[in-house]
């Protein structure tokens, strides 16, 4: 392996770290502030990417702009399920939260396979192939383009959090409950648009990836159990956190990839175990969005 | 996860409880009895569905252990079950080994596997265990799928069939159903004993635990371990049963969810509950196949199924039926009363 590979595989790393924070940054946020491992996740993700491909293909819109219809279409999705089911048991113990996000993934999975078929399906714009080099190293344009808005939309939802109203409603939720309702936060309203906005972002990250990968009704599981690593690679609870986290994670990706293809998965299950044991607080340790 | 209201403290309430208590075990008894009897009058049909039930009790039993006496929300358990499925398939074609022995390999490979793994991973809590047994029993089915020179891969394992042929259906109906029997066993027993006690410690505050001087290590890693026992050897038994074994369908994710659902449907931490909760989950199935036309939506109804158990009875029907809370409409909304925001 020489060291144009190398740099390359650098480059890659670092392109796919945009896409995997936006992964991973709503993952994070209802972690953070509702405790919820939300397991149906990577199929809001899933979803993101078919509202892509059907606006694509149908309407011949280009991907890149169809991101923001994907996160209008995602926030309204997530907004109802928050509010109108799990609000309903959220202080319920663990196993049951776990429980009814593992069983809204299986419906959306097999909803999606009824409706849509189980086929491989890609989004191919007229500049999927294009880009550009330097020196010897290969840039494509999708794969910038997706790191661009990656890091534009966590950008922007940093600001939301910090700077607005709403945003610090919903990190005083995540602080502390009760302090937050004596300021007058309607607590119901906060875990509904926490949990609406981090569906909106895995519709963002959805769109992106299917620009990029092939997509089909099962892809969001890998998705799920990425976003669950960075997340315990980076530390729960802080923005940066997560884009270190993914950082970290997809030069694993990308270089397990490159050195032993086919034990991708399995080296990656063994780094999350392995830290979850060794740090179950993170690499960064405990922050909390700020 | 606490119970509160438990103790009743009039006489009257008390004996009244007994009584009802007494009945309760009679039904089962007789429950038990009319299956032991079954083969004699039902169809084939009936004699492969009940014993696809009977797995399904008896994992979900062995489930209860860890996830319902310790509460420690295991979502690999399936994990467990294939390797006792692969555990006994290699056995019997390697090894040329005879069923039982071979379920004894098979099963024992899945208990050392428990052992290794919940070392270190029971270390974990709450979310980090529950996502950790999920990535392990993943990794573990990659890997079956993967090593094809040891596991045949994507081309799956054959297994020779029973033979007679004709008593096939009667010889795995009723190893099920004593797999079903010696999991209500070993749970009765072990709850009386010292090591049930310290599970139920652990559940209810295992620092606590841990300063009254119990081995919690230990009292975990045991309560993994007899978990995957009934479920290593309920795959041992589907494998000879199903005569084939291959990696994408005995390590199905579905698996491990239809055994905490049959737990919690039932009661988790109560000695019968799985055993009733895998009863009602298969009579909802069968209902819901027979009347709607779901046919590729399987998923979805256990999905909508889930759901709705957890919104209305995540304690389970044992509640119920031993009397402890009545069925009202008032009692299936305390749960959304009591944890809604």
């Amino acid at each position: 392996m020489g060291s144009l590979e190398l740099t390359q595989g650098v480059v890659n790393a670092i392109l796919l770290s945009g896409t995997l924070a936006l992964v991973a940054i709503g993952f994070s946020i209802v972690w953070g502030i509702l405790n919820i491992i939300n397991i149906a996740h990577g199929a809001f993700i899933m979803l993101g990417a078919y509202v892509t491909y059907w606006l694509f293909t149908l309407f011949g819109i280009d991907p890149f702009l169809s991101i923001p219809l994907s996160m209008i279409t995602l926030f309204i999705v997530g907004y109802v399920i928050q509010r109108y089911l799990i609000n309903l048991v959220i202080r319920a113990p663990l196993l049951v939260t776990f429980l009814l996000t593992f069983a809204l993934e299986i419906v959306i999975i097999n909803l999606a396979t009824f409706f849509w078929k189980g086929d491989l399906r890609s989004v191919t714009p007229a500049y999927s192939g294009a880009g550009f080099t330097i020196g010897a190293v290969q840039i494509p344009y999708v794969r910038l383009g997706a790191f661009a808005i990656s890091l534009l939309l966590t950008g922007l939802l940093h600001v939301f959090l910090t700077y607005t109203k709403t945003g610090n409603a919903i990190r005083a939720t995540g602080m502390d409950i009760d302090a937050a309702r004596l300021q007058g936060v309607k607590i119901a309203q906060s875990y509904a648009l926490t949990f609406a906005l981090g569906s909106a972002l895995a519709g963002a990250a959805g769109s992106l990836i299917s620009i990029s990968f092939p997509i089909d009704p099962t892809m969001g599981g890998a998705y799920t159990l990425r976003a669950f690593l960075i997340c315990v690679l980076g530390g729960l609870g802080s923005i940066p956190g997560v884009m270190l986290g993914a950082l970290l994670y997809a030069f694993i990706e990308v270089f397990s990839g490159i050195y032993a293809p086919g034990l991708k998965d399995a080296i990656a299950l063994f780094v999350l175990v392995f830290v979850l044991i060794v740090r179950p607080t993170g690499i960064a340790g405990k922050a909390f969005y700020h | 996860m606490k119970k509160s209201g438990e103790l009743q403290n009039s006489p009257q309430a008390a004996s009244k409880k007994v009584a009802r208590q007494k009945v309760l075990l009679g039904l089962v008894g007789a429950f038990v009895v009319l299956l032991a009897v079954l083969p004699l009058f039902a169809s084939g049909f009936w004699m492969r569905t009940l014993t696809l039930l009977f797995l399904l009790a008896a994992m979900a039993e062995g489930w209860n252990f860890i996830g319902g006496y310790t509460g420690y929300a295991a979502f690999g358990n399936v994990a467990f079950f294939g390797i006792g499925a692969y555990g006994t398939a290699l056995s019997m074609l390697r090894l040329h080994f005879p069923f039982f022995l071979a379920l004894l390999v098979g099963a024992a490979a899945a208990m050392l596997f428990a052992v290794l793994v919940g070392l270190p991973v029971l270390r974990l809590k709450g979310h980090y265990f529950a996502i950790a047994t999920v990535a392990l029993a993943t990794g573990v089915g990659e890997v079956a799928d993967f090593w094809t020179d040891f596991t045949g891969g994507a081309a799956g394992l054959t297994l020779p069939f029973f033979h007679p042929i004709q008593l096939s259906n009667y010889f795995f109906y009723y190893i099920a159903f004593v797999l079903v029997l010696f999991g209500l066993g070993l749970t009765y027993f072990i709850m009386k004993r010292k090591l049930g006690y310290s599970w139920l410690a652990i559940r209810e505050d295992e620092d606590a635990a841990k300063m009254m001087g119990i081995n919690t290590t230990w009292s975990k890693v045991v309560a993994f371990a007899l978990s995957a026992l009934m479920a290593g050897l309920a795959g041992g038994i589907y494998a000879y049963w199903n005569t084939f074994v291959l990696a994408e369908e005995v390590f199905k994710i579905e698996y491990t969810l239809q055994m905490i659902l049959a737990t919690v449907l039932g009661g988790p931490g109560t000695v019968f509950g799985p055993f009733i909760g895998a009863f009602i989950y298969y009579i909802l199935i069968t209902l819901l196949v027979f009347f709607l036309p779901v046919g590729q939506l399987h998923a979805t109804i256990l999905g909508l199924i889930i759901i709705l158990v957890m919104v209305f009875t995540p304690q389970g029907v044992m509640d119920f039926l031993s009397g402890r809370k009545r069925l009202t409409l008032s009692a299936l909304l305390e749960n959304i009363r009591t944890h809604k925001v």
